[in-house]
């Protein structure tokens, strides 16, 4: 079988030219790459997510109580509209990693090395018969656990280092302690990565609770409802009639309600947010490599213009010489899939095993979906073949003569637009630079090719800076709010003189002030309720907080039923100022006037309420349920150590103690909740910058290829090495400090939207600030990338072969 | 600039057994079969042959554009096979004027521009004084009322004109021409072979490829090529 000449060209082309050939398919590959990972990576997780949560059995609702029995629970199951209700013990206690019961008190340097942490413990009376929010034992971890055991759930691992086999030193509420034995890891959709509450989640028995000294009553009531179409509202209505009818009647107290939109997951807005974010930069990645694509090909044809014009003059006719072309463009392409898609399988599942540890979605696929990858495939063709349908449909019918006169240095004009004749002006440079500025704009759309770009990487990596900042600003902005180093909350109320008179006992304390605290339930119109609120009772004049009004006004020692609410509540219940709100308070539904608006301090919705008010009003007598404490000492471990003093002290003189949080480490989980976006942001950052360099390094390659013939004048009139490197760096130089203008002109704007985006993903008001010092580190990052993106190019500049180059040929 | 060349002593170019061999083909071939020559200083020296014959790879000897398979290449007492890639460029940039057949300004850069561009590479010259330099030369080729223009705007004599300064610009000793007249109709060759001679009067040394029998008649020492050896070396009256 002979082949005819015309397919031998082809794949002569293909071979004679490696360095062209290699940059038009890598030009390629990093597009089917970048595609891969995000939306690859995307379909991991999101069928990850879409197996692991319905294999769940998500609880349509959880009710949060005084401690109960089994009769209750199977009083639930049987009401009306329940399918099944379930109960659990929640219990959160303080822990230190090793074995400790013999150190009789730890000593400081022990407190620093292994500091006390909080720990949810989870019980169930028979975690292999959950029906409603299963977790599910990983890595053949016992289960249900042992005695003495605690299996910890999996996102544990993002904030603790302990693992099967180790042990931990629980406190009990006797002041004595007890040793827990970590038995493995279990995977808990529905429960909180620990990245986001700052805190360990751990199964164990009923019996290890009691062993915990931790009682023996259930207070978590955990709902499935029989109707899977109710939406939230429905729900919500549905939960407050059993809690109304069925829990209330037998005097138990629900203290907060947890309504999820059905079938969503708590992190759901989090995730979405990424899941637009990545899809955002899937485009941005197709855009770009579509971009670099256009750039080789047209090249690429611009180079076979004269080839063009001698076969059309021996008879080659339009389609024949097209067939070939695109068959030359298709064998890249596939070429392009055969690096591409490896590579980019094996990142993508990467990714997602990133992200998904970070959102706690559980176990993953290895390789994407089928669908990302037949679309990888798709545009590995498609993109450079509809790239080059323009270049080749007019390359295909220039005149042959034109094609053939294409001769000489240089086809394309110079010298005729605005830039050209501006940079003809600009005299009293060296010439060598002039050459290097002058060159730069030479093929003007080559370079708005490279130039969109890089902007976009540039302004992209500015811009996460800027994210960045504005999330450090915004935990700043809400560290304003506290003037106060420690809280405390005790598990009832304690009387306020007391708990303030022994909290300035202990060591380091400069100042107490106690706070009554009570859940509510805001009354909806449409008969739903938001369960999941707070009354902060606090004095008018506190100087412990520092309110930042947004509207209105603060608290005055005056007011009765007056209310002001956080932003995090406006924006969730679409509330404002001088609105009257029905609230569910101790139970009673009781009419408040909201007054203000205070900034939220990303701790969801609360309501402040004058506490002389709110004391009467729920006939509290002067207690309180947490106590703020100022410190002389306000660093994370000087704060966390008096945080340990206090729970020592009321624990000691038997008062129960729910939680103690230093206010700095608060601030700090708080920064690392928000610095996940930041960290998917930046993924995207890095792959967008790196599409960008080899953009940049492709229209180098393809700038040297076509000054071939210049390269070798310069030699023959005396140019060095040193010389034509100088050149072609110092143009690759230029278009990296063009880029990185148009990248700080559009990372203004481009912060903002995405800070705003970001805002209204996760629901909390975030501060803008504009991070003028990552616009200038990027000038010296652009500069370094874009001369050593040229490097390699000017390097092969330089060894051109003055003979070869200025052949007539 | 060091004196290359004692006057009256060696000559200034010198080429003994030079061989030159291609192997891109198929099998490989011998463009040059062991060429002996001298270039005495001041001489302008025409290269003539048929196509094919080996005269470009001759003069690429001399220039240094391409190096010898065998053989020595001595320029004004240099052996220039014994310089790297680099340091011959940058000894070529000073030594050596070279003129294309297709000018090859580059396209970027004003006409007094592509002139100041040696001085640029080889360090000729103070930079504040280049500028004036280069007028200077233009204004010799009758090109400084054109300076300020890119090559694009000029006509090919013109465009010669300019490469024929910028070939001058380091004040090369030697300027070596691949057919420079090539692409010139004959009234605009016969200016610039006018130039040509001025040039030697003012004492450099030519050597000239070309392939217009006119020229090539009036050149003062003709080399003929056949086959990659010289077949025939005439000298003609005039300063001898
Ligand atoms: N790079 C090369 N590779 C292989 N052979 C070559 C190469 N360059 C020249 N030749 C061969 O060497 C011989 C001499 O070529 P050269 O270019 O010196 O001829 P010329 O006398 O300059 O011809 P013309 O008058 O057409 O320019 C030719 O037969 C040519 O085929
Ligand atoms: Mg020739």
């Amino acid at each position: 079988m002979t082949i005819a000449p015309r397919w031998r060209k082809v794949a002569r082309d293909l071979l004679a030219h490696k360095l062209r050939t290699l940059l038009v398919v890598l030009s390629i590959a990093v597009g089917i790459f970048a595609i891969l990972v995000v939306m690859g990576g995307r379909g991991i997780l999101l069928d990850s997510f879409g197996t692991n949560f319905p294999k769940s059995d998500p609880a349509s609702a959880v009710l949060y109580t005084s401690p109960f029995g089994s009769e209750l629970v199977d009083r639930v199951g049987r009401s009306p509209g329940v399918a099944i209700a379930e109960g659990r013990q929640a219990a959160v206690v303080r822990y230190r990693s090793g074995d400790l019961l013999d150190v009789s008190e730890p000593p400081a340097q022990m407190t620093q090395a292994s500091p006390p942490r909080d720990i949810s413990l989870v019980a169930a009376t028979d975690w292999a018969a959950v029906q409603v929010d299963r977790v599910f034992a990983q890595g053949g971890a016992p289960w249900p656990p042992g005695r003495d055991e605690v299996v910890l759930e999996t996102s544990s691992q993002q904030i603790s280092p302990l693992a099967a086999g180790d042990v931990v030193t629980v406190d009990l509420p006797d002041g004595t302690r007890k040793l827990l034995r970590v038995a493995g890891f279990a995977h808990d959709i529905n429960a909180v990565p620990a990245m986001f509450s700052g805190r360990l989640v751990g199964y164990v028995t009923p019996q290890s609770m009691a062993d915990l000294q931790q009682g023996a009553g259930m207070n978590e009531l955990v709902l499935s409802l029989s109707d899977a179409h109710l939406d939230r509202a429905g729900v919500s209505r549905a939960v407050s009639k059993i809690r109304d009818d069925v829990v209330a009647p037998v005097g138990i107290v629900t203290y907060s309600a947890y309504v999820p939109t059905p079938g969503s997951h708590q992190l759901g807005d989090i995730f979405k947010a990424v899941s637009i974010l990545l899809l955002a930069l899937g485009a941005m990645a197709l855009g770009l490599s579509g971009f670099l694509v256009v750039n080789t090909v047209s090249a690429l044809l611009a180079q076979q213009m004269k080839q063009l014009g001698i076969m059309k003059a021996v008879g080659g006719r339009v389609s024949q010489i097209t067939a070939m072309l695109l068959t030359l463009v298709a064998v890249y392409g596939g070429l392009a899939i055969l690096i591409g898609l490896p590579l980019g399988s094996y990142w993508a599942s990467w990714f997602a095993r990133f992200a998904g540890g970070l959102l706690d979605f559980g176990p993953a696929a290895a390789t994407p979906p089928l669908y990302t990858i037949v679309l990888a495939v798709a545009v590995g063709f498609l993109v450079p073949l509809i790239a080059a349908a323009f270049p080749i449909h007019t390359g295909t019918r220039v005149s042959v003569v034109n094609a053939l006169n294409a001769t000489g240095m240089d086809s394309q004009r110079f010298g005729h637009s605005l830039i050209d004749r501006a940079l003809g002006r600009l005299r009293g440079l060296p010439r060598p630079t002039a050459l290097s500025l002058r060159n730069t704009f030479r093929k003007k759309g080559r370079l708005a090719l490279t130039l969109a770009t890089l902007v976009l990487a540039t302004s992209v990596v500015m811009s996460v800076g800027s994210v960045r900042g504005s999330i450090l600003k915004t935990v700043s902005d809400v560290s304003q709010w506290w003037n106060y180093d420690v809280e405390v909350n005790f598990a009832q109320p304690e009387s306020a003189t007391l708990v303030q008179r022994e909290a300035l006992k202990v060591r380091g304390v400069t100042g107490a002030e106690g706070w009554l605290v009570t859940a509510a339930a805001l009354k909806r119109g449409d008969g739903s309720e938001n369960d999941q609120l707070s009354v902060v009772g606090l004095p008018p004049r506190t100087r412990f907080v520092t309110p930042a009004i947004v509207t209105g006004r603060w608290l005055r020692d005056t007011d009765s039923n007056a209310v002001v609410v956080n932003t995090d509540l406006v924006k969730s219940e679409n509330l404002s100022v001088g609105q009257t709100v029905k609230l569910h308070v101790h139970g009673a539904d009781r009419q408040f006037r909201i007054v203000g608006v205070v900034r939220g301090q990303l701790m969801g919705p609360v309501f402040f309420a004058n506490q002389s008010y709110l004391s009467a009003l729920i006939g509290s007598q002067g207690s309180v349920t947490r106590v703020l404490v100022r410190t002389d000492d306000h660093t994370i471990a000087g704060q966390d150590g008096t945080a340990d003093q206090l729970q020592r002290h009321f624990t000691d003189m038997g008062v129960a103690v729910a939680g103690v949080q230093g206010e700095a480490s608060n601030a700090a989980d708080l920064a690392n909740q928000l610095g996940i976006l930041v960290t998917f942001l930046i993924v995207m950052a890095v792959i967008l910058s790196a599409v960008g360099v080899i953009g940049l390094t492709g229209t180098m390659i393809i700038n040297v290829l076509e000054s071939t013939r210049e390269i070798g004048v310069m030699r023959a009139i005396g140019a060095s090495h040193a010389s034509i490197f100088k050149v072609f760096v110092t143009e690759g130089f230029t278009i990296g400090l063009l880029a990185w203008l148009g990248g700080a002109a559009l990372s203004w704007p481009m912060s903002y939207a995405l800070v705003r985006l970001l805002e209204s993903a996760v629901g909390i008001p975030l501060s803008f600030e504009f991070s003028w010092q990552v616009v200038v580190a990027c000038l010296f990052v652009v500069s370094a990338i874009s001369a050593a993106a040229s490097l390699l190019p000017a390097y092969n500049a330089s060894q051109v072969s003055v003979r070869d180059a200025i052949a007539y040929e | 600039m060091p004196a290359l060349v004692t006057p009256g002593s060696d000559p200034l170019i010198s080429l003994s057994s030079v061989v030159k061999t291609y192997d891109t083909g198929e099998v490989p071939f011998t463009a040059l079969k062991g060429v002996d020559l001298t270039v005495e200083p001041g001489e302008f020296v025409g290269l003539i042959g048929k196509s094919g014959s080996g005269k470009t790879t001759l003069i690429n000897m001399i220039t240094g554009i391409d190096r010898p398979s065998s053989g020595d290449v001595v320029i004004g007492g240099t052996p220039i096979q014994r310089l790297s890639e680099n340091r011959l460029a940058m000894w070529r940039g000073r030594t050596i004027g070279v003129v294309f057949q297709f000018f090859q300004l580059l396209p970027t850069l004003t006409v007094v521009e592509n002139v100041m561009l040696p001085m640029d590479f080889c360090d000729v010259h103070a930079p504040r004084e280049r500028e004036a330099f280069a007028l200077d030369l233009l204004e010799h080729v009758e090109m400084a009322d054109q300076a300020h223009k890119l090559p694009a705007a000029l006509s090919g004599g013109q465009q010669q004109r300019v490469a024929i300064a910028r070939a001058l610009a380091n004040d090369p000793p030697i300027l070596a021409a691949d057919e420079p007249t090539g692409n010139l109709d004959s009234g605009t060759a016969e200016s610039v072979f006018e130039l040509f001679e001025a040039l030697v009067e003012r004492g450099k040394t030519i050597v000239m490829v070309t392939h217009d029998g006119d020229i090539a008649a009036r050149v003062e020492r003709a080399l003929h090529v056949r086959d990659g050896e010289i077949v025939d070396d005439i000298r003609r009256g005039g300063r001898a």
